[in-house]
């Protein structure tokens, strides 16, 4: 028994420890938490005019985590570029982002330690699950939210000051299903039943299927987060559909068209959504599926905005941003905007009042920003308005 | 600490099992006390709010694993269970009713504790046949097949999740150490009265207890069902901290995370447990806000070598040695210039710490005979040195070629 | 037939993994948690080297591939054992549970430096899918498929043989039956669970090979697949390199036929699970374990 009592005593001791740490955070409240280590780039120069903090999570660690990298890293592009040309009349803006897993547990902590740590405004969380319990928190202290690609219905639904940048699941399935309904006979359904990105784009699909009265046109197949590695017995069981509609991440695309090639279905096309963004990295050159998706950014573009911040994206990064890069980047462009818009001139305000102040500004239905991923509008409910494009890879 | 009990439990050792109780209360005042001066952070309240379930489902674990001695990893299927069906109540109770929010989670809480009771009795069924890896496998199917049903269930939300009400920052960790302190209450009460010494004489040995007349059956549904309460319990006071219940949360990650709080405080050690969960969740919290940005994987190998580190120092048998020249005892010792006490530092450690699981129990069962333990047959004070001896010759061939 | 052939693959793939858990588990009686990430390095090994080989070295695919595949196999064996000798041998002799806890710890340990070193977003590559299809009749089958189950039926009888026929083999036995009296034979015991740990990483990286096809490389790529490595060795009864075949391959055809059909895709890990909890309750040691006689 002397060794599970040498390690009380050393738990104790680090207990002693924590606890220290614990209650000198608590009294060090006041003074704006704990230093933060910068993500990424260059530190913002001291500035007169204070620093406005911008919090979000998102997923940098897991599965998930190449969606919040790339989030962080375009909003962090975005503000550097923002405080190098001399931020909000002399105000620098400073991103602070924490790691969520993708897990709510974890984007309720962070949260609550963003808020301590004196969050003004939020771009909220990268991803839908993390995006609900960190909005459900923002609600209650009136934070303004704009997320990038939390794309679940409901988060919007949850209060006034909940804004986002993306489409919702449910209006992509409808325009997916328009889009498809229109060109195929039998089109072939995978989804995945563990994520509510999935699950929201297959439900809005099947409700604008049965409003076109084709609810016999298509064949479902699911997977879930336990069961995605291996797409074979799907894509077999599909393999008399006229095209795959993959209402997923290109992770998990990936290995559906990997699927296909080895099923020999080399000319299967696959359809999917913004998720599908990113998906070109992924494939080699033993796939040759027709594959097509419906996104926002369009990276070939030839808009001068979109080329620059391709550019520069791939020389300070080293690789080609994704939807999710461009997605982080125009939300820091947005806030931006919408706080010059509300006049915001002192850096000092309360999170409540700057909050209100860009919530009015959105909310009025007459502010519209040009960004990379298009002409955006919001409504007083917090959902986008803007053009989707839908890209071919060959 | 509280260890002392396990010797001589009905002796003068009983007080000590308020030490316990103490340090909780007074570090839960002194919380409230910093909370109402100088004013704790939201993530501090937060934290402390986790902090607490993650205790109590670390003392309900190690009910099952340190004192009944079957290895499980599905607890956080019960928790599962309990947060979904508890914070459902919750819901319907806060639209139907104007209970006051404190009485809604309290029928939460119960609510959820009798349901994940009733999984835990079906789960306790298998581990009347199954041993070791095999219960421990079953557990964790146990757990992913929760998660698997959840999923699936649209009056849950499916996928993406159930929204539930976030209690009152300011209160909830109090209301949660409250809860903790109930549930070792009840924890520290059944492992000292008769039922609970009937489970650790099925830990020990569980055919020389059922030829004792112990109702091994009952017992062991016992111990799974209180553990499966509990979870449940801290499902729902997990629900009031988050506000958002998903599926993915109780992933058998979760569940091993929950069996290192118990192995790293010793097992069929309740303050061990408690000290161990403290500090697993507050390191994770503080990892995760200490170290962000590009530098995220970091943490987790962080976390990964001190684990590591720890239970190798803890548990190695070629540090005994070095452990023993640290040990507080020892130092004490060595400063007082005393030779230890022999009779306390003889050590049997590397036996005990074979018992708790039944992975091995076909060769534990062959000679167990040890001394100086809580419910043992044998009095301290008798002498079993030969068979120690056997018992080495037994046990520890390779270790001791080691040590040499 | 396809998809008998596809659960026949997915089942070979998981029957070598859990060879590993067996093997480790029988030898050294702890379950090896960190087992499935092997898996994982030895896929982004092979990715690395591949794209190495061909793209600085500019050799040809199927030369690139061989010299990528076999140095793989290399670095996850001397992983294998050192992982053994760093974070299980210093345990030996003490619970089985702290081993299992610092099994836990290195399996966090390498899937953070893996992403560290590789970064989460996943890669892809393809190697046995190049070889496209087989024309069998009416059915077409991937070669990649045929591959993985021929060369799975391989390396399960060498490695059968491997342990029935040579000193080694028989060794090791000795020792998964009593460790004391193998030692005093003359069995040098720390060698044979170092070995143990070898085979079972190589094996482990015949297993990412055959994985390739069909899956991407990401960080968490063995976690899954090494829980469900785990629940097959245990339902064929853990420490039975028959068992572990047999499991492996029940639950690898249980399921592709899952996925394959719309009501049961999204339960199909409900099922798999509940398949185990049922021939445990029916035979609580397994399909082919052992049964052990507690002595009183």
């Amino acid at each position: 028994m002397k060794r599970t009592k040498l390690l009380s005593a050393i738990f104790a001791i680090v207990m002693v420890v924590a606890m220290f740490a614990l209650t000198a955070c608590g009294g060090g409240n006041g003074g704006g938490g704990d230093v933060e280590p910068a993500g990424s780039g260059s530190a913002p120069a001291p500035a007169a005019g204070g620093t406005i903090v911008i919090g979000a999570t998102g997923p940098l660690t897991g599965d998930a985590s190449s969606y919040g990298i790339s989030v962080n890293q375009g909003a962090q592009m975005a503000v550097d570029e923002i405080n190098a040309a001399g931020g909000l009349n002399g105000i620098m803006l400073e991103l602070k982002m924490k790691d969520d897993k993708a897990a709510a547990t974890d984007a309720a902590s962070a949260y609550d330690q963003l808020y301590d740590d004196g969050m003004q405004v939020s771009m909220g969380s990268v991803t839908s699950g993390a995006c609900d319990a960190f909005a459900q928190r923002a609600v209650a202290d009136g934070l303004f939210v704009l997320t990038p690609s939390a794309s679940q219905q409901s988060i919007i639904e949850q209060g006034d000051t909940i804004f986002r940048l993306c489409f919702s699941d449910p209006e992509q399935g409808a325009l997916a299903a328009r889009d498809l309904a229109g060109k195929y006979e039998k089109i072939g359904v995978i989804y995945d039943t563990s994520d509510t990105y999935s699950t929201g784009l297959y439900e809005g699909f099947v409700a604008q299927m049965e409003e076109l009265g084709k609810a016999d046109a298509y064949t479902t197949r699911t997977f879930d987060q336990d069961n995605k590695k291996d797409f074979s017995a799907q894509v077999e069981a599909l393999k008399d559909c006229d095209v795959i509609f993959c209402p997923f991440y290109y992770t998990e695309a990936s290995l559906v068209c990997k699927a296909c090639t080895n099923k020999g279905l080399t000319d299967m096309p696959i359809y999917g959504c913004d998720g599908l963004d990113g998906l070109a990295a992924l494939l080699d050159d033993t796939i040759k599926n027709p594959i097509t998706y419906i996104t926002p950014l369009d990276v070939t573009s030839t808009d001068a905005k979109v080329a620059k911040f391709v550019e520069d994206y791939s020389a300070r990064f080293g690789a080609t941003p994704d939807q999710f890069a461009a997605d982080g980047y125009d939300v820091i462009y947005v806030i931006f905007e919408a706080l010059k818009a509300a006049g915001v001139d002192n850096a000092d305000m309360s999170s409540a009042d700057m909050s209100a102040a860009v919530t009015q500004v959105l909310a009025g239905g007459s502010f519209s920003y040009a960004g990379i991923t298009g002409q955006m509008q919001w409504t007083a409910e917090g959902a986008c308005d803007k053009i989707l494009n839908v890209v071919q890879l060959q | 600490m509280g260890e002392a009990k396990k010797k001589k439990p009905l002796a003068n050792g009983s007080w000590k099992n308020y030490i316990t109780y103490i340090v909780i209360v007074a570090f839960l005042i002194i919380m409230i006390i910093l909370n109402l001066t100088v004013g704790l952070g939201r993530g501090d309240k937060s934290t402390l709010a986790r902090i607490a379930f993650s205790c109590i489902l670390a003392v309900s674990l190690n009910l099952v694993v340190g004192f009944l001695g079957e290895l499980s990893l599905g607890h956080a299927g019960f928790m599962c269970v309990g947060a979904y069906l508890g914070c459902y109540t919750a819901n319907i109770l806060r639209g139907a009713t104007a209970l006051p929010d404190l009485v809604t989670v309290i029928i939460a809480m119960i609510i959820a504790g009798i349901v994940a009771a009733i999984f835990g009795f079906i789960i306790g069924l298998p581990a009347l046949r199954l041993r070791g890896d095999y219960l421990a496998i079953a557990t964790l199917a146990f757990g992913e097949i929760v998660r698997c049903v959840f999923k699936n269930l649209k009056v849950f939300g499916g996928a993406k999740g159930m929204s539930t009400k976030i209690y009152n920052n300011d209160t909830l960790f109090i209301l949660a150490f409250i809860i903790l302190l109930i549930v070792v209450f009840c924890c520290q009460n059944l492992i000292n009265s008769k039922h609970g010494r009937a489970v650790i004489a099925i830990r020990d040995n569980e055919i020389a207890a059922k030829a004792m007349g112990v109702n091994v059956t009952f017992y062991k549904l016992l111990i799974f069902i209180v553990a499966a309460f509990f979870a449940g319990v801290a499902g729902v006071l997990y629900g009031s901290t988050i506000g958002t219940i998903r599926q993915e949360t109780f992933s058998f990650n979760y569940s091993i995370e929950i069996l290192v709080m118990v192995v790293l405080g010793g097992m069929g050690s309740i303050n061990g447990s408690l000290i161990a969960a403290t500090i697993i969740t507050y390191l994770n919290i503080l990892l995760q806000n200490q170290i962000s940005g590009a530098l995220a994987p970091v943490k987790n190998i962080v976390y990964a070598l001190i684990l590591i580190v720890i239970v190798i120092f803890s548990n190695a048998p070629a540090l005994k040695g070095f452990r023993e020249s640290i040990a507080p005892k020892a130092l004490l010792a060595k400063l007082s210039k005393k030779k230890p006490d022999a009779g306390d530092i003889r050590s049997d450690e590397a036996k005990w710490d074979r018992i708790p699981t039944k992975i091995h129990i076909d060769e534990v069962l062959s000679a167990d005979t040890r001394k100086g333990y809580a419910n043992d047959p044998v009095p301290p004070g008798e002498d079993v040195v030969p068979m120690e001896a056997t018992k080495d010759e037994l046990y520890q061939p390779t270790n001791r070629k080691e040590e040499n | 037939m396809v998809i008998a052939i596809d659960g026949l693959s997915l089942g070979a793939i998981y029957a070598l993994i859990a060879l590993g858990y067996t093997m480790v588990y029988g030898i050294a009686k702890m379950l090896n948690f960190a087992h499935g990430d092997v898996i994982m390095v030895g896929a982004y090994m092979i990715y690395t080297l591949c794209s190495l080989t061909w793209t600085v070295g500019s050799l040809p695919i199927w030369a690139g591939a061989l010299i990528a595949f076999v140095v793989s196999v290399v670095v996850c064996t001397l992983l294998g054992m050192f992982n053994e000798k760093v974070a299980y041998k210093p345990l030996r002799g003490a619970s089985p549970l702290a081993a299992l806890i610092t099994a836990i710890g290195v399996s966090y340990l390498l899937q953070g430096v893996a992403q560290l070193i590789w970064g989460a977003e996943q890669r892809s590559i393809s190697i046995l899918d190049r070889l496209g299809t087989a024309k069998l009749g009416a059915y077409s089958i991937r070669w990649s498929s045929i591959i993985t189950v021929v060369c799975g039926a391989i390396l399960m009888t060498a490695l059968t043989l491997f342990v029935k026929k040579t000193r080694t083999g028989r060794a090791m036995l000795a020792v998964s039956e009593d460790k004391g009296a193998a030692q005093m034979m003359g069995i040098n015991v720390n060698k044979i669970v170092s070995i143990t740990f070898a085979i079972g990483s190589g094996l482990a990286t015949f297993a990412a090979l055959f994985y390739l096809p069909t899956t991407a490389i990401s960080p968490t790529l063995g976690s899954m697949p090494g829980i469900k490595a785990f629940a097959a060795a245990v339902i064929g009864g853990i420490g039975s390199i028959p068992g572990a075949v047999l499991g492996g391959i029940l639950l690898g055809v249980v399921e592709v036929v899952c996925n394959s059909f719309e009501a049961t895709a999204s339960y199909t890990t409900a099922i798999e699970f509940a398949l185990l909890i049922i021939i445990l309750l029916v035979r609580p040691i397994g399909l082919l374990g052992k049964k052990r006689r507690v002595k009183v």
